[in-house]
């Protein structure tokens, strides 16, 4: 793979060592490194259609101990905004924090909710401090944040590196390229959130297909004009319910399509990921 | 080392000394630490624009609480548009009355304290009820207090406690606190007390009264402080608080604008004296 | 007479005058209440009326004065209300974490009393301006009251009245529990001090409240006994008088 061979050349140069120290072509190896914690985390989505946005997580279970429907991994920011990351948790935890911090100084300064954009404006800038000292790591996250705000709806992902674009669908985390592809299919003009519900699901589902030996658990939130009243939330249970027999049914016919997008998406992903 | 952004990247104060702030003129950072202000600090020594009372009352099943909609400026009316009734969570009151800049101050640290308490991760835990409400804010008055830089409000919380009985408990700028049937503040205390206690002589008592009741106490006693108290406003919100014995569900009624009704003016022909001009 | 010169701000913000500044904040207030405690042979009580006011407002009719703090010890501190919470807060706040740290051990009356002590002394710039009172039973058995001033001198005591009518209360007290002016009929020799048993005490401390409910407008409501015994902490109340 081409990928190897780049990290190959790095290795033992001692530009891969630290924060802050470019390597003579110009890049920072930690960041490059943070992304591959990234990929081995458990797939994050998130999709916007018009009338609001749905995030989704595949939560691998790695003990049966640990009791079904709690240790959520989709967290609120603010009333109106949701954050699904993938990659090291507790650096999740972090961000999520700091996106806190930032929403309530925001309100507390200016009154209203933080515009989403305005949000990442911040968190972008903050990631970014953790790629410039040698004495931190980068975030060893993506994360995917969505919210409603006067605007409408906003979907955002941001990456180690502090750089953060919008989208109409997102996907991390180590089922990304199928989810990528298949989020691609997606007309979302026209996507109204409840069919988002029962897509993420499919998505979710699909992308975990390559790991089918773990577990997992399906989480997912939305963010509604029309149904949450503007509020990020979990999505009812019957709704859950009604979107994993969705995913089910959708399985068999999908086998085709699944293998070919993975094919496209892999090609293409390297290419984006490794510039 | 320290782990905030802000700090990253300065030589350390142990070797270099103390960071030079007015270096790239950054007059602006860390303004705290640096205490060249020309001006003693100051704090809060009298309140600016004020609310007058909030009073309140339980009743067999639930909780009313009403506030005017008035903010003073010394004797002036300066504003009629202010909502000193602020609802926290799904089911508590808290009036305000007193400062109105702390009654803002107060607002913003309560939608803080929601968000963190019911926003965040709440996996199925607790919700914010009216006894935590009023021990935190408690706390946030007896610490200002004790920095001698008081939030200058009488704060009454309403709601309903753990086993759902009704909950209502005052505290004030000193972190006074205290808990009755009947609570009101300012000159609520004065003129509303005396009517509320006539309908519930005893704490327990008001397990005897009814909403009906209640409501017209509350009623005839925003009229006495219309009549009486110079500060007081015609137009007042109103909050009722129930449970529904039937469905076990905590029922909120938060009525805004409400005119002071049935006021009688006839005498006033018949005033003399006092500055009339009536003979 | 020399006034204190204080810089301050005025509207002007460039301007700065000299003028005295006027500190209109005054941090304290007075509740009102009473409390009493009593020590006997095997037992000790610790009482106190429910009234809480401000001026001339009742606030409450009845606001818990005296609280079971735990390991039997029973504390109450009159006089400003929110100082009165606090250091009872800090101090059952401050029993958890003994009991934590050592075990589940319990706190020695004589223990907690050093305690308290600490947390009034450590304010003493800033005082806790309460008049304090624990209740408890000593190593022997023995009732123990102890009492301190607002900044944490303390002293064991056999009884001790505290609050708005403690001037009323404590002389009738040093007659009643430690026969003080009392003289053995056709000598000249004082009555020795003996226990009293503990209907006795209720009885002495109903009528030391009904009587400052009669002369001290701070003084009324209901009145609520705690006693403590080696079986543990009970409660009584009985009405005052409500004007």
């Amino acid at each position: 793979m081409k990928s190897t061979n780049i990290y190959l050349t790095s290795i033992g140069t001692g530009y891969d060592l630290s924060n802050s120290v470019f390597s003579p072509d110009g890049r920072n190896f930690q960041v490059e490194y943070a992304m591959k914690a990234v990929e081995n985390g458990g797939t994050s989505i998130g999709i916007k259609c018009k009338d609001g946005i749905v995030l989704a997580c595949e939560k691998i279970i790695n003990s049966k101990l640990l009791v079904p429907g709690k240790n959520k991994r989709i967290q609120t920011v603010d009333r109106h905004l949701g954050v699904v990351y993938s990659g090291l948790l507790p650096d999740g935890r972090h961000f999520v924090n700091r996106c806190r911090e930032e929403s309530q100084s925001f309100k507390s300064i200016f009154k209203i909710p933080i515009p989403v954009p305005n949000l990442l404006d911040r968190i972008g800038l903050y990631v970014q401090n953790y790629t410039c000292y040698n004495s931190v790591r980068p975030f060893g996250i993506v994360g995917i944040i969505g919210g409603i705000d006067d605007n409408g709806s906003h979907l955002y992902m941001v990456e180690p590196s502090g750089s953060f674009w919008g989208y109409s669908g997102a996907a991390t985390g180590k089922g990304r390229q199928i989810a990528k592809s298949e989020l691609e299919k997606l007309k979302f003009d026209d996507l109204n959130i409840k069919d988002a519900i029962k897509q993420a699901a499919r998505i979710i589902s699909l992308a975990h297909e390559d790991n089918k030996d773990k577990d997992y658990e399906l989480e997912i939130s939305w963010c509604s004009k029309e149904f949450t009243n503007g509020k990020h939330e979990f999505i009812p249970i019957e709704l859950l319910e009604e979107a994993k027999k969705f995913a089910e049914e959708d399985e068999g016919d999908e086998d085709e399509d699944e293998e070919e997008g993975e094919g496209e998406g892999e090609g293409e992903g390297e290419d984006t990921e490794m510039n | 080392m320290n782990h905030d952004p802000y700090y990253w990247g300065r030589p350390s104060d142990e070797v270099y000394g103390q960071y030079n702030y007015n270096i790239a003129n950054a007059k602006n950072v860390e303004q705290h630490n640096q205490n060249n202000s020309n001006f003693p600090k100051m704090n809060t020594q009298q309140p600016i624009i004020t609310g007058t009372s909030v009073i309140s009352s339980k009743f067999k099943n639930g909780i009313i609480i009403a506030a005017d909609n008035v903010g003073s400026y010394g004797s002036l009316m300066r504003f009629n548009n202010i909502e000193r009734l602020i609802k926290v969570g799904s089911q508590t009151i808290v009036g305000i009355s007193g400062d109105i800049s702390d009654l803002q101050y107060i607002q913003r640290i309560l939608d803080e304290l929601e968000i963190q308490q019911e926003v965040y991760d709440n996996d199925g835990g607790d919700f914010l009820i009216a006894p935590n409400v009023h021990e935190y804010l408690s706390r946030v008055m007896y610490n200002r207090r004790s920095n001698m830089n008081p939030l200058w409000n009488s704060i009454i919380v309403a709601g309903f406690d753990s086993e759902k009985k009704p909950f209502l408990r005052y505290v004030d700028l000193l972190g006074v606190t205290y808990h009755a049937s009947t609570i009101a503040t300012g000159f609520g205390s004065h003129l509303a007390i005396p009517l509320l206690r006539n309908l519930i002589p005893e704490n327990k008592d008001y397990i005897n009264v009814n909403e009906e009741q209640a409501k017209k106490v509350i009623e005839d006693s925003m009229r006495v402080l219309f009549y009486r108290d110079a500060r007081s406003g015609e137009v007042y919100s109103y909050a009722v608080i129930r449970l529904n014995e039937e469905t076990g569900k905590i029922e909120f009624e938060f009525n805004k604008k409400t005119k002071v009704e049935d006021q009688k003016w006839r005498f006033a022909k018949d005033i003399r004296g006092y500055g009339s001009t009536q003979h | 007479m020399n006034q204190v010169q204080t810089t301050v701000a005025s509207e002007y913000s460039s301007e700065i005058n000299k003028i005295p500044i006027e500190h209109r904040f005054n941090p304290y207030s007075d509740n009102g209440g009473t409390v009493l405690g009593i020590a006997g042979k095997d037992f000790a009580v610790l009482a106190g009326d429910t009234r809480q006011s401000e001026g001339y407002s009742i606030q409450s009719r009845y606001e818990k004065k005296i609280h079971n703090v735990g390991d039997n010890i029973l504390m109450t501190a009159n006089g400003f209300a929110a100082d009165g919470v606090e250091l009872i807060d800090q101090f059952k706040q401050q029993l958890k974490w003994y009991k934590f740290d050592n075990q589940n051990q319990k706190l020695k009356i004589g223990s907690a009393a050093r305690y308290i002590q600490h947390l009034l002394y450590n304010k003493r710039f800033f005082p806790f301006y309460v008049h304090t009172l624990i209740a408890g039973l000593d190593d022997d058995g023995k009732g123990a009251i102890y009492s301190y001033d607002p900044v944490g001198s303390y002293e064991r005591e056999q009884c001790r009245a505290g609050g708005a009518a403690a001037s009323l209360i404590m002389p009738f007290l040093d007659n009643q529990v430690n026969f003080k002016n009392q003289m053995i009929p056709g000598t000249n020799e004082n009555k020795t001090i003996e226990f009293l048993e503990l209907d006795e005490v209720i009885k002495l401390v109903r009528d030391a409240f009904t009587s400052a409910g009669e002369r001290h407008i701070y003084v009324g409501d209901g009145l609520e006994i705690l006693i403590v015994t080696k079986e543990g902490v009970r409660t009584e109340y009985y009405p005052l008088k409500r004007d």
